[in-house]
């Protein structure tokens, strides 16, 4: 099963998100902060996380940092309303899997979902052999 | 034009007017448009209704508002110029020669099992499959588009019907002429924003340019002035003159109650001090020369005034004080140079000017003349009134300067600010 966590603190988001996923065959689980996500990652065990930089709270890049040193299979796309070169420059430090900015085009984010469960799905069936 | 069982729900036809009538010339349409995506969402009852708009300097669609119980958060999604959906109002759909302006679901299904349609190296049969994903993808069921000059600048997307029925032809005609109205409104505001904030640009660009312009005159100005006083300086008999000139003509002007509001006092102010500012460029042997001049001498001394029309000559906004240095060695008799102008063509700050500036000379001590008694000055004002001087002028500078001894103590004439203005 393929498993997505959807991390933004507008609520609205989240359901859109779960929605469309769902709809493609991915299971959906959805956080509205840093810590809620983190809390949430042992028992969902999601192979990929969208995450929102901005959040009150536990922001995006802190949890991003969080989730790779503990979890670092888990692929993490970073979702942001703001591009700043420093922000994007961090999130690569941290080990970001790719950098998505608000408006998004919806093929495109699909697209990338896809590639890293399957990418995952590659260095799993490697990792075996 | 609405159909039979339209009317019920939704008055299509009263709705497209007031919505039509009320976006002309609006300025601020994405309210408007915020409305008639939430009133369509009201009144037709549609899993979403949502409105994109082109964002020209992106480059990309962006929705305007989304309703319904699948609408799309807005600021998260945005559409490529290269989505299905756009390409197929740009192009694809004249390629395949389809007439129908708007993508219907049921509709595609019909046009992807005919077959009958034009396949070029950028349509074939799969182009239907990706519109009907992408449709799917926006829950869409009906896509209507909005044209500026033939470019796609609008999109309509609406969601099934809560009550599973079709769009009837009415209704799908309503939604186009909305979205073309909508659209053309946009496109509207869009080009009177952008008309005002060039217009504004333009106005600060003039502003900065009439800033400098005016810093460069008085720059220029500036060093007339400096120049003007290094004249008298190069001729140690009228050191001090060019403030006395200023002063008693200033005092002459208020005496004829001249108009001197505005540029007026300026213009005769520069005039007074600038009269003689030709005379930088007369040799020192000829300017300081202790002796009456030849008479070569004299007509080189006479080339000052055109000199100092040439020096005033950047100065666009000194034409008036150029006429003024050009005429005050003119003669109220027509005798005078260079013009020989005569009474009333020689401008008033030109005949104050040579009234002044004789009486200044009569009074001043010269190298070919001791100073006079000011009584003598005025006898010879007098004298000359009506052939080389205006007698108003002459009147009028004789009544100020003697109210203005006696308020001093008669008989004395003080040289004022010497040196310094």
């Amino acid at each position: 099963m393929k498993t997505l966590l959807v991390v933004d603190d507008e609520p609205e988001i989240c359901d859109f998100l779960k929605l469309f996923f769902e709809e493609r065959k991915y299971q959906v689980r959805t956080a509205t902060s840093g810590q809620e996500a983190l809390d949430m990652i042992p028992k969902v065990k999601p192979q990929v996380v969208l995450l929102d930089v901005h959040m009150p709270g536990m922001d995006g890049l802190t949890a991003l940092k969080r989730i790779k040193e503990t979890y670092s299979d888990i692929k993490v796309i970073m979702v942001t309303a703001l591009e700043t070169r420093e922000k994007i420059e961090e999130a690569i430090r941290y080990g970001a899997d790719n950098y998505i900015t608000k408006p998004l085009s919806l093929e495109y984010l699909e697209k990338d979902v896809r590639e890293k469960v399957a990418h995952l799905a590659g260095e799993k069936i490697s990792q075996r052999e | 034009m609405a159909a039979k069982g339209d009317k019920k729900s939704v008055d299509f036809h009263q709705v497209l007017l007031s919505a039509a009538q009320s976006m002309v010339r609006l300025k601020h349409p994405e309210r408007l448009l915020k409305m008639i995506t939430r009133f369509i969402d009201a009144k037709v009852k549609l899993s979403h209704t949502s409105f994109l708009i082109l964002d020209e300097k992106k480059n990309h669609f962006l929705f305007i508002d989304s309703k319904g119980s699948r609408r799309f958060p807005v600021s998260l999604l945005k559409v490529d110029m290269d989505y299905p959906l756009v390409e197929w109002f740009q192009v694809l759909k004249r390629k395949m020669r389809i007439k129908e302006d708007y993508l219907y679901l049921p509709q595609l299904e019909k046009w992807s099992h005919n077959g009958r349609y034009r396949y070029t190296s950028q349509t074939n049969p799969e182009t239907f499959e990706k519109i009907k994903k992408a449709m799917s993808d926006f829950k869409a069921e009906l896509v209507v588009p909005g044209y500026y000059k033939k470019s796609l600048i609008g999109l309509l997307l609406l969601g099934k019907k809560t009550n599973d029925c079709r769009f009837t032809p009415s209704e799908i005609s309503f939604f186009q002429i909305l979205t073309q109205d909508c659209s053309m409104a946009v496109k509207n505001a869009q080009y009177y924003q952008d008309l005002i904030s060039q217009n504004q640009e333009l106005e600060t660009r003039l502003h900065e340019i009439e800033k400098l312009r005016q810093k460069e005159q008085e720059t220029y100005y500036q060093i007339m002035r400096s120049l003007a006083q290094q004249v008298h300086a190069k001729d140690p008999y009228t050191f001090g003159h060019i403030n006395q000139v200023e002063r008693l003509g200033m005092m002459v002007a208020k005496e004829m109650k001249l108009d001197l509001s505005g540029r007026q006092k300026d213009i005769l102010s520069a005039g007074l001090i600038l009269h003689d500012v030709g005379k930088i460029g007369i040799p020192d042997s000829v300017l300081k020369k202790p002796d009456r001049l030849t008479p070569d001498e004299w007509e080189i001394m006479k080339t000052h005034v055109e000199k100092g029309v040439k020096i005033l000559e950047p100065l666009t906004d000194f034409k008036e004080v150029a006429e003024i240095v050009r005429s005050h060695h003119e003669r109220y008799d027509g005798t005078g140079y260079p013009r020989g102008l005569k009474g009333d063509q020689i401008p008033i700050e030109a005949r104050i000017v040579s009234v002044v500036d004789a009486f200044h000379a009569i009074v001043s001590t010269r190298c070919y003349d001791a100073g006079r008694p000011i009584e003598d000055a005025f006898q010879e004002l007098e004298r000359c009134a009506g052939s080389q001087f205006d007698p108003k002028v002459v009147e009028a500078f004789v009544t100020a300067m003697k109210r203005d001894m006696k308020k001093r103590g008669v008989g004395v004439w003080i040289e004022e600010d010497q040196g310094h203005s």
